[in-house]
């Protein structure tokens, strides 16, 4: 067992690496080159740190360690097991991805790379987080700085999207943080581990209503049916980067939300809730496909399919028990990825992009040996074991339905895109080619070789239902 | 006590979704500035007891009868991330009405389509967004008030 000091280091640095880069580069002109590639090489470091974190936890089990020395139950709680790390894992790497891609572009805004780096330390933080109001400080950091991301436009038109998307998450930010005032209220401590403990001692009548308030304000974050109606505004007419961090990282945050205090700190009322939860993952999935197919606009199409596919983690969610999470959060890591490669192959022409937006289709739609082909059959197997044969045939109908339509509507934004012929528009820069096709072969080698990402999503859904310390 | 503090709350967040609903912009930002005072208000009232200051050496010697420290450092918490997103919000609304000249939420909507429209008779290139030769056709009243895009980078 690594000592108290490892693990003090372990698990600050993903969070202090960034936020201490952020700070300094928010001083220089970041449009220059080598500032844009020095805060590529923080987020890189970054991302070294969360795999030696990472390689940690799978082999001894979750790290904590408490801020700043504190005795246990004094001290702030930061705790990394394997659902956190996972999470952090893909968001940093579509972040560095994303950025990578924005410096071959040019960046426009001296703040950019500093910003991306707040991002960054933002969702570090949280995903590291073992107390809920330390959740909801990091949550706040990583919203605010993408707040000021999404009016990262060439024209002043659309910030009011930019304004849009503000408000209706700060929304989100307060319903969530009255549930978190409520959970502290009736449970008398902020430790997530004491709250899941003291939690299950109440009356469930009252504490559902909490729950119902925390799972709206993610489910808000995260963009699902009945309150996505901000994320096609806010999709259309921004940049590829901003759009693939949006979608790609920053809907982590609802993902790992729901799971951390859904299935983890308030398992009873999930699955009181399960019912409804279910529904909404179909109403997702349906509305999300249906008006894909039936939109022109790229972007307009990519946010509804976005919509539609955060259904799927809610689906696998509501069916809950070990194959559900292990689907939901399977779903959840191949989703990012291939919104990543979808909306960054969607700003790009050139030869190598119409492969790379090809392969990040596949991925979409759930043909192997893409990595989408993982993430649909975790949730087909998740369908398969609900608890009624009936409600197994739905679900299973509906998966497939929702597969078929998002395949369509892929290779409908490929057709006209990609397969019209376009001679007099020039091919973008080679760099930001290579990093797109990186980041779909990087698709491609985890739909071949799926067991490292598989065994990782298993280990950290034992980690919400006790399995493993 | 308790009673009344969720009857402030309450009323104090319905206020506030009320000027959220606004055409004006400025009133939307009031209204997330009373929402998120709301919350706060929520956080104080999970503490409410009658106590002595927190602060060592006890006025009563007795730790269970002094006020809750964590209730209060919560609420400065909160209060703290409010004034910060409220000061963003509001440099928001001073860069749409740099860009459109008024701040009303419908006005602007109809401007930024009658832009989108324009643009989307240029080539399907959606990323190249330069501001086309159709849009200085346009109805020159309006045309009139949107100034160039600031370039104050």
């Amino acid at each position: 067992m690594t000592d108290s000091s490892t693990n003090h280091v372990l698990v600050v640095l993903p969070v202090a690496i960034p936020w201490v880069l952020a700070a300094v580069l928010a001083l220089l002109n970041g449009r220059r080159r080598w500032i844009g590639l020095l805060a590529a090489a923080g987020l890189g470091t970054c991302f070294a740190s969360l795999v030696w974190l990472a390689t940690s936890v799978l082999r001894e089990g979750t790290v904590t360690t408490i801020a700043g020395g504190w005795t246990e139950g004094a001290g702030i709680l930061l705790r990394a097991d394997a659902l956190g790390v996972i999470f952090a894992l893909v968001s940093v790497a579509v972040i560095l991805i994303a950025l990578l891609y924005e410096i071959s572009l040019g960046v426009r805004w001296r703040l950019f790379p500093a910003l991306l780096l707040l991002i960054t330390a933002g969702l570090n933080g949280l995903f590291l987080a073992g107390d809920a109001f330390n959740f909801y400080v990091f949550f706040e950091i990583a919203m605010t700085a993408s707040f000021i991301l999404t009016g990262y436009r060439e024209e002043d038109h659309q910030m009011r999207a930019a304004f849009i998307f503000a408000v209706v998450n700060l929304l989100g930010s307060v319903i969530f943080l009255a549930g978190i005032a409520a959970l502290y209220t009736i449970t008398g401590s902020l430790d997530m581990t004491v709250i899941t403990a003291r939690a299950q001692l109440l009356d469930p009548g009252g504490v559902i209503i909490i729950g119902a308030a925390i799972f709206a304000a993610f489910c808000l974050k995260l963009g699902l049916f009945p309150f996505h109606f901000w994320l096609p505004a806010v999709y259309v007419g921004s940049h590829a980067a901003v759009a693939a961090i949006l979608s790609g990282a920053l809907a982590n945050i609802g993902s790992y939300g729901l799971l951390r205090f859904g299935a983890g700190i308030l398992p009873r009322e999930l699955k009181l809730g399960s019912g409804a939860v279910l529904i909404l993952g179909t109403m997702s999935i349906v509305y999300g496909a249906l008006q894909a197919v039936s939109r022109r606009n790229t972007s307009e199409v990519l946010a509804y399919s976005a919509i539609g596919q955060v259904g799927y983690v809610i689906l696998a969610l509501g069916i809950g028990g070990p194959v559900g999470y292990t689907a939901a959060i399977l779903y959840s890591v191949v989703n990012a990825l291939n919104k990543g490669v979808l909306f960054l192959a969607a700003g790009l022409r050139g030869p190598l992009v119409s492969v790379a937006f090809a392969i990040g289709a596949f991925s979409v739609a759930g043909v192997p040996p893409a990595a989408g082909f993982l993430g649909k059959l975790a949730v087909f197997k998740a369908g398969i074991a609900a608890d009624t044969l009936a409600v197994s045939l739905a679900l299973v109908a509906l998966i497939f339905l929702g597969g078929a339509l998002s395949f369509l509507y892929s290779f409908q934004i490929y057709q006209r895109r990609f397969m019209a012929s376009n001679d007099k528009v020039e091919p973008s820069p080679l760099a930001a080619r290579i990093v797109v096709t990186g980041l779909a072969t990087l698709l491609l080698i985890v739909g071949i070789f799926p067991e490292p990402l598989v065994l990782f999503s298993e280990t950290a859904a034992g980690v919400l239902t006790g399995a493993r310390p | 006590m308790i009673l009344l503090a969720a009857l402030v709350v309450s009323i104090v967040f319905a206020a506030g979704t009320y000027l959220l609903l606004q055409r004006d912009l400025t009133r939307v930002v009031v209204g997330i500035i009373l929402i998120s005072n709301s919350s706060v208000l929520f956080i104080i009232a999970s503490g409410l007891m009658q106590g002595g200051a927190p602060i060592y050496p006890l006025a009563s010697g007795r730790p269970d009868v002094a006020s809750d420290p964590l209730v209060q450092a919560m609420a400065l918490t909160a209060l703290v991330i409010g004034f910060g997103v409220a000061a963003l919000l509001l440099a928001m609304i001073y860069r749409l009405y740099a860009a459109y000249g008024n701040v009303d939420a419908e006005e602007i909507a109809v401007a930024e389509m009658r832009e989108a429209e324009a643009l989307d008779q240029l080539d399907e290139s959606p990323e190249i967004e330069e501001i086309p030769a159709e849009e200085q056709d346009a109805d020159p009243d309006e045309r009139a008030t949107t100034v160039k895009p600031l370039r104050t980078r």
